[in-house]
């Protein structure tokens, strides 16, 4: 299957802050960060859909989310994340002279997740930033 | 939302069809799809012992009803409780026009919509200008709603 | 009457009661601020060294020793504290020769900074609930990062001057790159933006203002937006993180439409601030060292930069402090490793990836809730609040003064 380059952008949803205040470790957190929303063509050419596990990679790092069919209008290309230790795992750091990570300029390549592959438990990224 | 053995739980059980229906649960069926009203279990309404259970299904009837006339739903689930609905109201805002008028949660009892626990709840739909002989189609509440938390029926 | 910490709203009309322990029929808090009132109940932090637990003057004893060794430690977080928990952070930062720096490093700095300094005009939020005719939301969406936003002052309700309010005497008008939650109570004044396009749409406002054909995207949709600015009487930008990240180090072209705007009509900008006092700090820091954010105190002068952003410190500093902040949760992998292989010690009410990698974990009163003080809503205004749960919890600034005199 060949993985689709896509700029993704990172925003805030009431929900998922909620279940985030609650508890970072919770399924509840999980389930509704670990998404990634795509334009429903561009989930279509994945050969995809709503529900599905996808492999989101670029040079930072790689995580497993669930795919969210895009409601609004054609944004082929422009995929949106709830900012998350998820979504964190792909945010290139400063890069200018403001020094702002491009939390809403992140480049990755998606594709449909393998088989066997399960959603990112926050452990695994825990212990990736703990090293 | 009510359940229909939530009702039935009220009803007298016996099955004697005054209501003109063969079982009470068909009765309370019937009572959750607004198609029966509470008065036709005559003997809920006339027999002393059913008072408490009368007075309880009264209650659990009660946001039905108004939903059926105001056409009104809500699903707290999908609230943001932003408090758009409990600002735009017209009846909110002429029940307490220094608080909701004005932005700030509602002090006074009229008010038909406020946010409590997280999201909002409605009380005195009566008042709602959807009801009654003179009502208007009114769309404060749904069209001011970021989540569709709130919409008619 | 209690006053919601959960964001730089700090709504003051919440009622909200306890009774056996667990908050009842809480009034007026919308969904976010009710998570974090029910936050106070659960995943509570203990004193902690090396992930056991130990009473607290141990930990406020382990926490000194760190910091008092360090040759170069970071002070972080801040926004989620109170101003006099604020002042001693600074302080602290002060005695220590350390850096320090808060959230609006990576949030609303490059914002915050011209705001304060004046080069951009602002207003209160009660002014724009009074005066505003024309609300824009700027990469921002406040149904879902501030819900009482448009309620309380940008959109629904009354003021002196707008008694009709959003019937018939404002607009609502959203920028941004998709159709937010926002975006969808305006539809026709959604104005689409591509993803870093916002100069461009900028430039192409200012083009239109001129009277010129813009060179960009529908140009009708732009003529229209440029009429609708012209048009208006009092209007206010909210500037979200949308507008910020686009804009980075280009903020210079917003604060000429800004001023070209103002040369037209009148026109006010809000920064849509999240914490509940990250504004706090950079008043009490710029008052200080005439610096909103990254400062470091090193051989007793302040110096401001690149350099001492949490993003660069976590890698050249040797020790860190955390307060009221889960940058392991919220900031990119690279910053956050750095973080997590410095000997870290965390303040904070409650569990998060932070407090878990830290050597040294302190709980904290949540403030607002079981602590009281003073803090900056977004648009400036100080709102002094009282604890409304009893705990029997040190707040930040009792850690923060008991840190400084083990020092």
């Amino acid at each position: 299957m060949v993985g689709l380059e896509v700029s993704i952008v990172t925003v805030r949803d009431i929900f998922q802050d909620e279940a985030g205040r609650h508890s970072r470790f919770s399924e509840d957190y999980r389930s509704k960060s670990a998404v990634i929303i795509l334009d429903r063509q561009d989930l279509g050419s994945l050969g995809a859909k709503e529900g599905d596990l996808i492999a989101v990679e670029n040079d930072i790092g790689s995580v497993v989310v669930a795919a969210v069919a895009s409601h609004d209008d054609a944004h082929p290309g422009l995929a949106i994340m709830y900012n998350s230790p998820w979504s964190n795992q792909l945010v290139p750091e400063a890069v200018s002279q403001s020094s702002i990570p491009g939390f809403k300029s992140i480049r990755a390549t998606v594709q449909p997740a393998e088989g066997s592959a399960a959603v990112t438990d926050i452990s695994a990224i825990f212990s990736r930033i703990k090293g | 939302m009510v359940g229909a053995m939530e009702i039935y739980m009220l009803l007298p059980k016996t099955n004697c069809k005054k209501c003109g229906l063969p079982t009470c649960m068909a009765f309370a069926v019937g009572l959750l799809g607004r198609e029966k009203k509470i008065d036709e279990c005559t003997p809920l309404i006339e027999e002393k012992k059913y008072e408490a259970k009368l007075k309880k299904l009264r209650e659990v009837i009660a946001p039905l009803e108004n939903a059926s006339e105001t056409g009104l739903i809500i699903h707290p689930e999908k609230c943001f409780g932003c408090g758009n609905c409990v600002v735009a109201c017209p009846v909110n805002v002429a029940a307490d026009p220094t608080h909701c008028g004005v932005g700030l949660g509602p002090e006074s009892d009229k008010v038909i919509l406020k946010v409590e626990d997280g999201v909002v709840v409605s009380n005195n739909l009566q008042e709602c200008r959807r009801f009654g002989p003179n009502k208007i189609l009114c769309n404060a509440c749904t069209a001011t709603c970021p989540s569709k938390a709130i919409e008619f029926v | 009457m209690a006053t919601c910490t959960g964001c730089s709203l700090l709504c003051e009309d919440i009622e909200a009661e306890l009774s056996g322990g667990k908050l009842s029929k809480v009034k007026n808090l919308c969904r976010k601020g009710h998570g974090h009132f029910q936050s106070a109940f659960s995943e509570r932090t203990v004193p902690m060294i090396d992930g056991k637990e130990v009473d607290l003057d141990r930990a406020i004893a382990r926490a000194a020793e760190i910091l008092r060794s360090a040759k170069s430690p970071l002070l972080f977080g801040w926004s989620n504290s109170t101003l006099e928990a604020q002042n001693v952070g600074i302080s602290l930062a002060e005695k220590l020769d350390a850096t320090i720096d808060d959230t609006s490093s990576f949030c609303q700095g490059i914002l915050m900074e011209r705001i304060l300094s004046g080069s951009i005009p602002t207003c209160t939020l009660d002014d724009v609930r009074n005066y505003a005719d024309v609300s824009i939301f700027w990469g921002a969406d406040p149904s879902s990062s501030h819900p009482r936003h448009l309620s309380r002052f940008s959109y629904y309700p009354r003021g002196d001057k707008r008694q009709k309010s959003y019937e018939e005497e404002r607009t609502c008008m959203v920028v941004d790159v998709r159709m937010s939650a926002t975006a969808t109570l305006c539809k026709d004044y959604l104005f689409r933006v591509p993803l870093g396009g916002d100069a461009e749409f900028m430039e192409a406002i200012l083009s239109v203002l001129e009277g010129k054909i813009p060179r960009l995207g529908d140009k009708k949709k732009m003529i229209e937006l440029g009429g609708l600015l012209k048009k208006t009487e009092w209007g206010a930008i909210f500037p979200g993180l949308g507008m910020v990240y686009s804009l980075q180090d280009n903020m210079e072209v917003f604060e000429r439409l800004i001023a070209r705007l103002n040369e037209i009509t009148t026109f006010k900008v809000v920064p849509m601030v999240g914490h509940f006092n990250m504004r706090g700090f950079n008043e009490l820091l710029r008052e200080k060292t005439g610096y909103i954010n990254r400062v470091s105190f090193k051989g007793g002068v302040a110096v401001h930069g690149p350099e001492q952003s949490v993003m660069a410190a976590a890698k050249t500093c040797d020790a860190a402090l955390v307060v009221g902040s889960d940058p392991l949760s919220s900031l990119p992998f690279g910053t956050a490793r750095a973080l997590a292989r410095l000997p870290l010690i965390a303040i904070d009410p409650r569990r998060s990836l932070t407090t878990d990698a830290a050597e040294v974990v302190i709980p904290a009163a949540i403030s607002g809730l079981e602590a009281g003080g003073t803090a900056v809503r977004m648009d400036g205004v100080k709102i002094k609040f009282e604890p409304i749960i009893k705990a029997d919890l040190p707040t930040d600034e009792q850690i923060l003064s008991r840190i400084m005199e083990a020092i």
